[in-house]
């Protein structure tokens, strides 16, 4: 068993396949080769009993046989001898054999002629009851041959039965050919075997192709090329199927690597901008400038401001892994007019004079995370603020949504390009715009919104036009 | 780069600009520079730089390449298509082996990555000066009866050979290259022996007072100090 397991797929198959195919050789060899006996021996039983059956008629009449009364005297070992006679040939002897089962005559004369086995008893005693077509095959001396016994009566279906006789014929011509027969059997068998193995190897092997790829492109990713996809030789077939889900498998992954390498090399890229400021002034302080109390004032701010901006991104992107790792959504009924109310009192601390417009829609309850949801709105908020003018009111509203609720937060700020538009969610990614870089966030907002929607199991949409403002749309289930 | 001459501050200084948008990475290139002498002028994109570098010439531009309106390979690219030769250093956060490709195919002339270290910023900038050969930086400073050859280091006062130490040295070239300035000593003890360097000030007593026997075994006397503040050198001889 454990060298079966050891085995490759394809070894174990080939081996299957090639017992398969002796077996059903030798069953088919062996059937075939029993058919053809049986046909043989039939048909020289019959070829015999249609030979014997004119003479027998003939020494019946003859011997004044044929009367409807049983004979008696009439039938001894001198007629006896004579259809023993009649009936023996090259090719079979025949004996005859009176009621009691006492042989009366044997035909054999010559010595090339076969010699009869002695009549079976019990095969005898069937014959002499009425048993018409007895043939049966008797081993004498090596040979094989086989025995009719054909019941002698005075006429066709007479219950009288008066002796037997017994024709035997060696079947050594039968054996001969069978011999010759089964010999070329088994050279077919033999060649049929081996083409079929090594045919069933190469189908295997051709069949196993795919997932031999497979096994080859697996290395060289393990390998650390994750660039290589798997052939899909055919894709109706399981293995095809296999590399093809394997191959949408590694784009997935290959996708969220990239992405990854891309939010770190985006988040080393805004931790380095603000450590080269503080490291640059920290340099020119430590050069001498640290004597000119004006410029060590205007260098100190400068760092104070780095060093705020580097706090603030280090807590924006622990919030974000947080998210992203396990965020506990604590979900709770939420009426949303309350809601909102508190929200916009809570909200003005952050509205830098503008003017925040609740648009009361229906009342609905919704099962959710307040505090999330909060975070998300201000963040909304926030960016709204940030790309509107002062003047400008920013307005929330709400409606029903069969199974959700549809909440929107518009301004009438500088709204976005489409191209610009499809990146929003993406880490750190920033618009182009006139405001200064100071006056950026760190483009961790909207992503960080879509992850707590997302971890609420609602949605976020933006629509926007450049010039015209822009609406952030989230759904949230019921 | 100043040239010294005898004794006196070349005021012919470099005119750098810098092109960047981060106010506080402008603010200390501005302070940090022009306390190295150089002249500097800030502009915060790419076009109010071009515009710049049209109206008045500069001696070297170091250029952001995250810039809001143009990114600062394109910038250079039009620079040197308005024939502008001046020497480029850029700046960015950017590793990889394409983009500094890139930077220099633009027409930079050096690429520095962020952050970077001041020391260096300079070096690299007097490195770019030299090779722009415009005006040469002399290897050799000279002051008053002092010379001293940063090649070879030698140090001579009236053509006497002095011997001095590295520290020693590197001290006394940065009086050479400032003359009159006052150094503080936190100022020397972070130019002479290293931002990371966290013994006392004291130390730079001790190197100043070797410096002054080895200059000052005859009158008249060069170095001064200036109570409570540090001390500077005077070429010509008003030392105490």
């Amino acid at each position: 068993m454990k060298a079966w397991q050891r085995l490759s797929l394809r070894a174990r198959l080939s081996l299957l396949n090639a017992f398969l195919l002796i077996l059903s050789l030798v069953v088919l060899g062996w059937s075939s080769y029993w058919n053809i006996w049986q046909l043989f021996v039939d048909s020289k039983g019959s070829h015999l009993r249609a030979r014997a059956k004119p003479i027998i008629e003939h020494w019946l009449s003859t011997n004044n046989l044929d009367k409807p009364r049983c004979p008696g005297r009439n039938f001894n070992a001198g007629n006896a001898l004579s259809l023993a006679c009649d009936l023996t040939s090259r090719d079979a002897v025949a004996i005859v054999v009176d009621r009691k089962g006492e042989v009366l005559a044997s035909g054999r004369r010559l010595s090339e002629e076969p010699e009869a086995p002695p009549p079976d008893k019990a095969y005898l005693k069937r014959a002499l009851a009425g048993e018409n077509e007895i043939t049966h095959v008797v081993r004498v001396k090596d040979t094989r041959m086989l025995v009719l016994l054909i019941p002698l009566r005075p006429l066709p279906a007479s219950p009288c039965i008066f002796g037997v006789v017994q024709m035997s014929a060696p079947l050594d011509d039968i054996n001969q050919i069978l011999f010759r027969h089964g010999s070329m059997l088994l050279m077919l068998a033999l060649v049929l075997l081996f083409a079929g193995s090594v045919a069933g190897f190469w189908l295997t092997g051709l069949s196993l192709r795919g997932l031999r790829d497979l096994l080859d492109t697996c290395n060289q990713i393990g390998r650390g090329n994750f660039s290589v996809r798997a052939r899909v030789r055919n894709r109706w077939d399981e293995t095809g199927q296999l590399a093809s889900a394997f191959n949408r498998m590694l784009d997935e992954l290959e996708a969220a690597l990239a992405a990854q390498k891309r939010f770190v090399a985006n988040a080393a890229h805004e931790l380095l901008t603000p450590l080269t400021g503080l490291r640059g002034s920290l340099e020119v302080l430590l050069r001498g400038a640290q004597d000119d109390p004006v410029a060590s004032a205007r260098l100190l701010k400068g760092m104070y401001r780095e060093v705020n901006r580097l706090v603030r991104l280090c807590e924006q992107l622990l919030g974000m892994s947080r998210l992203e790792s396990s965020y506990v959504v604590k979900r709770q009924p939420v009426i949303l007019p309350d809601f909102f109310s508190d929200f916009s009192s809570q909200a003005k601390s952050i509205m830098e004079g503008r003017r925040l417009v609740i648009r009361q829609g229906p009342h609905v309850t919704v099962r959710t995370d307040p505090d999330l949801m909060q975070q998300v709105l201000f963040n909304i908020l926030s960016n709204a603020i940030r790309y509107s003018p002062p003047d400008a009111p920013i307005q929330i509203g709400w409606r029903l949504l069969p199974g959700q609720v549809e909440i929107q937060v518009a301004d009438q700020g500088e709204g976005m390009d489409p191209r610009t538009l499809s990146r929003v969610f993406e880490p750190f990614f920033q618009g182009k715009s006139d405001k200064s870089p100071g006056e950026h966030g760190l483009g961790l907002g909207l992503p960080l919104a879509k992850s707590m929607v997302e971890a609420l199991g609602g949605s976020i949409r933006i629509r926007s036009k450049k010039g015209r403002g822009t609406t952030v749309f989230l759904t949230l289930p019921l | 780069m100043i040239i010294i001459m005898d004794g006196h501050e070349n005021n012919l200084k470099f005119n750098i600009l810098v092109i960047e948008d981060d106010p506080v990475i402008t603010e200390f290139l501005r302070t940090g520079l022009g306390y190295e002498g150089y002249e500097v002028a800030t502009a915060g994109d790419a076009a109010s730089g071009l515009r710049a570098l049209r109206e008045k010439p500069y001696d070297l531009v170091i250029l952001d390449v995250m810039l809001p309106d143009i990114d600062g390979f394109e910038a250079c690219r039009r620079l040197r298509r308005s024939g502008s030769d001046v020497p480029v250093l850029m700046l960015t956060v950017k590793k990889e082996v394409s983009d500094r490709v890139e930077g220099l195919d633009s027409g930079a002339d050096d690429y520095l990555t962020k952050p970077f270290s001041f020391a260096e910023l300079l070096a690299r900038i007097r490195a770019l000066l030299r090779r722009s050969g415009k005006r040469p930086e002399k290897t050799r400073l000279e002051a008053g009866s002092l010379t001293l050859d940063r090649e070879t280091r030698r140090v001579t006062r009236n053509g006497r050979e002095i011997t001095l130490t590295p520290t020693e040295f590197r001290l006394l070239e940065l009086f050479m290259r400032y003359p009159r300035r006052v150094f503080t000593r936190e100022t020397l003890l972070n130019r002479v022996m290293g931002y990371e360097y966290d013994g006392g000030s004291n130390i730079i007593d001790v190197h100043v007072s070797h410096l002054r026997n080895k200059l000052e075994d005859r009158p008249p006397k060069l170095i001064r100090t200036v109570f409570g503040a540090g001390y500077a050198l005077y070429p010509d001889g008003q030392g105490s």
